[in-house]
């Protein structure tokens, strides 16, 4: 990586600190703004592009029915509700999409431990589960051909699949607890930490500088 | 440095109410030499180590009385990342013992763990590793491994703790042979460059003869540890081969061409065969050589190339809740079979949906239950029957439903003798009273190739049918 | 040798790793069902669509509180459930997060209230109550319900009621009532 990019944990910060105003603004353009600055980046990063238009796509019925229903039992100026909230759906999809795209997920989680304190035992906990997804689909195919075997289907209202589950979770939990414990991870312990990452100071005026001036857009400005 | 790992006076249960597992127990590890410990499944062989290696009682169990000492010190006591450089642990299930995503991060977490400097971390991994020969597995990622390269990855990270006592609870279970004599050769010559303590559970003790300095076994009568003499391991049994036999030309259920993988790593490469009607088969491989894998080929569970064809017709046009009617999977852990609470509740479902309720007469099924030594459990959960309990149970269930294609993977793991012969004598009869196709898949072969039929081998990615031209 | 304190009860990484195993489950049966979520969120009937899955997709939080009675298991269960679905299955994006942890204090609300004491129908009620109401006041602002119609807005609010009561209530009395039964957590 020979670009400078934005330390994770600001991006976190970033994205969390614009997130939640989004929720209370009521602005098209602040919205727009978003997307476009998000997406500037996002290309910036050397994103994958099929993967950006792929989340897009999966994004627009939820864009369309979220713009459709306040045409259809909207109050007020319709027009103006509709997209803010049609926009408002990608605004979020890629002000996420600066964290989860741009940097590894084992990354984004040791830098929220090393600069905003996030503790080891969730770090690695999470990890370490991550690295069961694939094991984790196949165990709940078993627990559906388990079901099937003798006749009967496990529906998602069913508590007896949620039983099972919680075996699989509990067991394997056990398992990796106690193989981290003989590794010598102790919660609330000290470690060595070897992870780096680049955080000039100037990053956190950024993140500081784009929510605030997030908010004077959106709450004092306030563009259509 | 001295180091010192004592038993004194061990008294420990899982559940207040329950039996003790262990009883008044004393022992002392004889450091600098290389340990064997052999015992029944279920007998607490891996109990026995994860309290001398102070996982106990923190994760499972209560110690009723007694201490465990590491160097004078009460070892749960003592905080992981100090034990660690101690007293060091390989686990039975290679593929859950891994924080991290690759072979080189593994190593960093566990030196990270102990404090080790962050300057020497990179320097001590890549050592390591070289010793081990993994040097290629680097950037490796964990998952797709093979269980006999995970075992060795975790021992390195054992090795990267420098811990002087290494346990390893069946570390062979689900790896293939050849790994398990290089491991082995590994571990011997570590024992010794290195001054390790080393002690191992096995099931299977071939092979350990000259290696051992010391045996031991838990006497289940006593609760208690045990030494035994080391001219037990060289007089092993012989293995028995099966009987030939010409069996009839009937199958329903075949497979063609069939191949698939574990990540990069082909498992089956085309394979073309048939199994008869009526008959038990069993098949037989090195442990991790994807015996398990092919059964979860043929229950749909798992991605393959080729055809699985039952009655002439292909699988593939099959729909999976249909599918599941015709091929059933009794898995090797019995708790993936279960869907109901409790014995009875589970055997009344199997009743009612069995697939051939008018052989499985309520008599017969009273019978069945009584013969398995079940009745006194009905009204028990079946999560807190024994581990043979749980076998017989999860046999009997799927035998009542008779899918016409059965598939038993490990049936007899943790089975007495004589619970092994009537339910192996119980699925022979359904087999053939029902005229379904039967195939097992048991690493135990004393006392069950006698009533076997025809055995498959499989083995360098193919799948062969002994005995035949 | 340094000693471990046993008197200190935080997290575990034994629980974490439970809840984030569960969480990995829950991502896995959504992509199942969501297909039927996606048909309707396609169309004006988009608030139907989330007011009536909600309390599915909220399980986590209220299933983490009744399985490890702790406080803050709630708000850390839904959580972890969100950050899951987040780097695991993102779809989202950035809303998931905030939205798991606005849902997590509504439920951690409800046990709460019973002063951390009753996991098992009161709790659970309340619990059910604390997030039908905080989740419609966020979605108020975050989903834009402030701009519908007073008879949809009462309309989603009783679907919502009786979505989260069923799946984050009911279902998790159940769920509960079987692992109790079953004797694996002491």
């Amino acid at each position: 990586m020979n670009r400078k990019r934005i330390n994770p944990a600001v991006l976190v910060i970033i994205m969390l600190g614009i997130g939640l105003q989004i929720t209370f603004a009521h602005s098209v353009f602040t919205n727009i703004g978003v997307i476009i600055i998000t997406c500037l980046y996002l290309s910036y990063c050397k994103t994958s592009s099929k993967l950006l238009i792929l989340t897009s796509l999966y994004a627009f019925p939820l864009a369309l029915g979220s713009w459709w229903s306040f045409i259809a039992f909207g109050t007020g100026d319709v027009w103006h509700i509709a997209w803010i909230y049609a926009s408002r759906v990608y605004a979020y999809l890629y002000l996420g999409a600066i964290v989860t795209l741009t940097v590894p997920i084992k990354d984004i989680l040791l830098s929220l431990a090393l600069h905003l304190n996030l503790s080891s035992t969730f770090v690695y906990g999470l990890l370490a589960s991550f690295n069961l997804l694939g094991r984790i689909k196949s165990q709940y195919k078993t627990i559906r051909y388990s079901a099937m075997m003798r006749g009967t289907t496990y529906h998602f209202w069913n508590p007896n699949l949620y039983l099972r589950i919680i075996i699989v979770a509990l067991n394997w939990s056990q398992d990796l607890a106690e193989a981290m414990t003989s590794q010598g991870f102790t919660e609330g312990a000290q470690r060595t930490l070897t992870y780096k990452d680049n955080l000039p100071k100037w990053q956190w005026g950024l993140a500081a500088l784009l929510i605030l001036l997030y908010f004077i857009f959106s709450f004092l400005v306030r563009p259509w | 440095m001295s180091i010192s790992l004592k038993v004194e006076d061990l008294t420990f249960t899982y559940s207040k109410d329950s039996e003790p597992i262990f009883d008044n127990l004393d022992f002392t590890l004889p450091i600098n030499s290389f340990n064997l410990l052999i015992g029944p499944s279920g007998s607490g062989k891996s109990t026995i180590f994860k309290l001398m290696s102070g996982l106990y009682p923190q994760y499972n169990g209560t110690k009723k009385s007694g201490r465990i000492l590491l160097n004078g010190q009460e070892i749960t006591d003592i905080v992981p990342f100090e034990r660690a450089r101690h007293v060091a642990m390989l686990f039975q299930n290679p593929s859950r013992q891994f924080a991290m995503k690759t072979v080189f991060e593994q190593l960093v977490f566990a030196l990270e763990n102990i404090q080790y400097p962050a300057h020497l971390i990179t320097k001590k991994a890549t050592t390591v590793l070289n010793n081990l020969n993994l040097w290629q597995f680097k950037d490796r990622v964990l998952q797709t491994l093979s269980g006999g390269e995970q075992q060795r990855v975790a021992l390195a990270t054992i090795l990267a703790l420098d811990s002087p006592i290494i346990f390893l609870d069946e570390p062979f279970a689900n790896i293939d042979s050849a790994s398990r004599l290089v491991i082995l050769a590994e571990l011997k010559q570590m024992q010794i460059a290195q001054h390790k303590t080393i002690f191992i559970s096995d099931h299977d003790i071939s092979n350990y003869a000259g290696l051992v300095n010391h045996l031991y076994e838990i006497k289940l009568s006593s609760k208690n540890l045990l030494e035994l003499p080391l001219s037990k391991l060289s007089k092993l049994p012989n293995q028995t081969k099966i009987v030939k036999k010409n069996l009839p030309d009937n199958a329903a259920f075949s497979w063609h061409n069939l191949s698939f993988h574990i990540g990069e790593r082909l498992l089956l490469s085309p394979n073309s065969l048939s199994i008869p009607k009526g008959y038990v088969g069993l098949l037989s491989g090195d442990n991790g050589i994807g015996k398990s894998t092919l059964f979860a080929a043929l229950a749909h569970q798992k991605k393959y190339s080729g055809n699985i064809f039952y009655n002439g017709k292909p699988s593939e046009k099959i729909r999976l809740n249909n599918w599941a009617k015709i091929v059933a999977n009794i898995f090797q852990n019995s708790s993936d079979q279960f869907i109901k609470l409790r014995v009875n509740e589970e055997l009344e479902l199997s009743q009612s949906n069995s697939l051939h309720s008018e052989y499985w007469t309520a008599k017969r099924v009273q019978d069945a239950v009584n013969k398995l030594n079940l009745t006194h459990v009905l009204e028990h959960v079946n999560y807190q029957l024994s581990g043979g309990q749980q076998k017989k149970l999860q046999a009997l269930i799927i035998l009542i439903m008779s899918q016409p294609v059965m598939l038993f993977d490990e049936p007899f793991a943790g089975l007495d003798i004589s619970s092994l012969a009537i339910l192996l004598t119980l699925i022979k009869q359904t087999t053939k009273d029902l005229d379904s196709s039967t195939l097992i898949i048991s690493h135990q072969r004393r006392g069950v190739i006698e009533h076997i039929d025809y055995e498959f081998l499989m083995r360098a990615q193919t799948i062969t049918r002994l005995g035949e031209p | 040798m340094q000693t471990v304190d046993h008197t200190k009860k935080g997290w575990s990484v034994k629980d974490v790793i439970f809840l984030a195993i569960i969480a990995i489950f829950f991502g896995i049966i959504y992509q199942v069902w969501s297909f039927a979520y996606y048909a309707i969120a396609a169309t004006p009937l988009k608030p139907y669509a989330n007011d009536l899955t909600l309390g599915v997709w909220i399980m986590a939080g209220p299933l983490a509180g009744v399985l490890l009675k702790k406080v803050g298991a709630s708000v850390v269960g839904e959580l972890l459930a969100a950050a899951v679905e987040m780097l695991l299955f993102s779809s989202w994006g950035a809303s998931t997060l905030i939205s798991g942890f606005v849902q997590g204090i509504g439920n951690e609300l409800g046990f709460a209230a019973t002063g951390y004491k009753n996991w098992g129908k009161l709790g659970l009620l309340l619990s059910t109550i604390g997030s039908t109401i905080i989740t419609f006041i966020w979605d108020w602002f975050q989903s834009g319900y402030s701009a519908y119609h007073v008879g949809l807005l009462l309309s989603l609010f009783i679907i919502r009621f009786i979505s989260i009561g069923f799946f984050s209530g009911i279902l998790v009395y159940w769920i509960k009532k079987l692992v109790d039964k079953s004797g694996l957590i002491k």
